[in-house]
């Protein structure tokens, strides 16, 4: 009886199936009494082959009456009815098929392929497996958390797909003596993993590779050699908190703990710190910060928010002259510089003119032009057309606070109310009428910044729709405007 | 006094029967659990078909009915039989269910090793299977009726025969086993329906 011949680099190694237990047991090819059903059997069964070697198999019936033939028999691959030309006749009972270049097993469990009746009747089925052996398993990196454990992961070779079944087996052993063990806890930080919990020795190497097994062969990974203190890690640094150096608007403080876990053992530790501008996704590291618990960060942009991070590397534990492993970074903490008072770089010129009085009024306008002069102009030299050009725009945008206006045909705003939310925070929401194209709109301009900043549409959804409580300011609390900022809502036409 | 289908009186009861409000109340209670494992039951046979590969699974599949050792499917006439006599059916069947099913779950395990949800379904299935025998047994003996004695362990079949079965009978095996569970506790609902008070029969 023909058997699959695999390609000429392997073998095809047949497994011979596990026996079902007898307490669960109909064979296929018993005929059922009374049935007068025909049956058959497949030859081979449930081969194992290389991807591109061919396969030849047999169906052979066995009828009951007899007058079954292989005649009108056919074969399904995977549900899916293979081409005639690829059978033949062998005999007056015997289908033979001729499978060439096979492609990798769609299932693990098996490719199904079955041999049915004229009538569409399954006689007998065998399952292909079809696929590559493993290639060695590489980049084997493990870890100790606290001393407590090791955690090992690899990377499987030919990039995981062996299109069968494939075992990944961790073990380790003492170098000098003692006897393999296999790691059992899988999958623990991804599916090339393991965890090893407990009874693990410290100033004593340790052998660790991995095996992997599938029903073509096996391979085994290079043999990493470790000291658990040498590839200790830790939580990382609990309590970091981020805060102003006094006034300075170009600085920030971190501090943080050092992760308690460590602290009965002798080491050092070097921490980094990396930071980002909130709206940015570019981190800045820190390197250089030793041993310390606090750091302070300079050339930072004025009025700003800074997201901060840290992390810790516990070295040098019990005397050991091997870096750690790095921690995970700690949760962001944020906080902002503080605003800048002076005038942009290298605009020395941008003073008030000489003779201005300096009564509060005045001095808060001026105080709001600076702001926006410094977004909107290079400071160069100072002149009235360009302060004239900036009141033209307030009288074009917004006004006092508290005011109500229409713009083009739309409605007043009906009201406003201000809100006190904190000792240096402010909303305020309007109320009104509005229908479309008419859109609510809050505006203001921040004592310090100057230009408004978030404004806030809301579009009614129907005419005559009650627009409700809008807030003027939808950012995080601690960048909400102080209450003696300009605000106000005004019904506008957008678009 | 004549045994009427659905009804809860029984000639043979005694005294030592539960009060009716607490057969009543057992016997909602198991019929709520089949309902419940009518639906898993059927989640199960959906999950099973789908990692064996097709044509497991698609429309017009008919594999062979194999007979199962020590386990048929509800025959014909069952609906017919006296209200006992069914739940003494569908407990025996239920009884019969877990050393299959955990047969099912140990060979899945070899064949789909990465399948946890199909694995730990076949597991949680062998355990329903038993809570809800027990269940239509207590029910059962609320209803002053016999339950069958020990059942014989399903008869051994020859090594050879063993030896030879193969990995899609295995599957077809296991789709057998899996399709007679969601039929038995089906007719265990339908029966347990036929008692409850109110429930259409």
């Amino acid at each position: 009886m023909p058997a699959g011949r695999p390609g000429p680099a392997a073998q095809s190694a047949r497994r011979p199936p596990p026996p079902l237990p007898l307490l669960l047991l109909c064979v296929l090819g018993a005929p059922r009494a009374g049935s007068g059903a025909d049956t058959a059997v497949i030859s081979p069964q449930d081969p194992t082959l290389l991807i591109g070697s061919s396969l030849q198999a047999t169906c052979s019936v066995h009828g009951d009456p007899p007058g079954a033939t292989a005649e009108g028999l056919y074969w399904t691959l995977n549900g899916r009815r293979l081409p005639r030309e690829l059978s033949r006749v062998l005999n007056a009972s015997t289908l033979a098929l001729a499978l060439a270049n096979l492609n990798g097993s769609r299932q693990q469990s098996g490719d199904n392929l079955v041999c049915h009746a004229r009538d569409g009747s399954i006689l007998a089925g065998s399952c292909l497996y079809v696929g590559l052996p493993p290639e060695k398993p590489f980049n084997i990196s493990c870890w100790s958390k606290n001393m407590k454990d090791l955690t090992c992961r690899w990377t499987p070779g030919a990039q995981g797909e062996t299109f069968l079944h494939t075992n990944y087996s961790l073990k380790y052993k003492l170098r000098w003596y003692g006897q393999d063990n296999t790691c059992e806890e899988y999958h623990t930080v991804g599916p090339h993993s393991c965890h090893i919990p407990k009874d693990l020795a410290l100033f004593t190497p340790y052998e660790i590779w991995v095996e992997a097994t599938n029903r073509l062969g096996s391979a085994r990974s290079d043999v990493l050699t470790l000291d658990i203190l040498d590839v200790v890690t830790t939580d990382p640094p609990p309590d970091v908190h981020v805060s102003r150096v006094g006034g300075l608007e170009d600085q920030l403080s971190v501090r943080w703990v050092s992760p308690p876990a460590l602290k009965d053992f002798l080491f050092q530790a070097k921490y980094q710190i990396r930071y980002r501008v909130e709206d940015s996704v570019d981190w800045k590291v820190v390197d250089d910060v030793s041993n310390q618990t606090s750091c302070r960060l300079a050339g930072l942009k004025p009025g700003t928010v800074y997201f901060v991070q840290v992390r810790c590397n516990p070295f040098g534990i019990y005397g050991s002259k091997k870096a750690g492993i790095w921690s995970e970074w700690s949760h962001p903490t944020a906080a902002s510089t503080p605003r800048s008072e002076r005038p942009g770089p290298g605009g020395g010129a941008c003073e008030p003119r000489g003779g201005e009085p300096s009564s509060g009024p005045v001095r808060r306008e001026l105080k709001q032009f600076l702001g926006w002069l410094k977004k909107h102009a290079y400071c160069s030299n100072l002149s009235f057309r360009l302060y004239d050009q900036w009141r033209a725009w307030m009288q074009k945008s917004h006004k006092t606070r508290n005011q109500h206006r229409t713009s083009g045909s739309c409605p007043r705003a009906d009201a406003a109310r201000r809100e006190v939310t904190g000792p240096r925070s402010c909303q305020i929401s309007c109320r009104s009428w509005g229908h479309p194209p008419c859109l609510m709109e809050t505006w203001g301009l921040h004592p310090d910044w100057g230009s408004p900043l978030y404004p806030h549409l809301r579009a009614p959804k129907h005419p005559q729709q009650q627009l409700g409580w809008v807030p003027w300011f939808r950012g995080p609390r601690q960048l909400w405007p102080p209450c003696e900022a300009t605000l106000g809502c005004t019904l506008v036409m957008v678009g | 006094m004549s045994r009427r289908e659905g009804s809860l009186e029984d000639p043979q009861t005694d005294s030592s029967i539960s009060s009716l409000p607490h057969l009543e109340a057992k016997i909602h209670q198991t019929h709520s659990l089949a309902r419940l494992l009518t639906k898993y039951a059927e989640q199960l046979l959906q999950e099973y078909v789908q990692h064996q590969g097709d044509p497991f699974g698609l429309p017009g599949f008919s594999p062979p009915r194999l007979p199962v050792a020590g386990l048929s499917a509800p025959a014909p006439g069952h609906a017919g039989l006296p209200a006992p006599e069914r739940l003494r059916l569908d407990a025996a069947a239920l009884a019969a269910l877990p050393p299959l099913l955990d047969v099912v779950r140990r060979r899945q395990a070899e064949l789909n090793p990465r399948a946890p949800r199909l694995l730990r379904r076949l597991e949680d299935a062998a355990r329903q299977a038993r809570a809800l025998g027990a269940a239509v047994e207590a029910v059962l003996a609320a209803l002053g009726a016999e339950t069958r004695g020990p059942r014989p362990e399903p008869a051994a079949a020859a090594a050879a025969a063993a030896a030879a079965a193969g990995v899609f009978l295995a599957k077809v095996l296991g789709l057998r086993v899996c399709g007679l569970y969601r039929d038995w506790v089906s007719r265990t609902e339908a029966d347990l329906g036929q008692l409850v008070p109110g429930c259409p029969a």
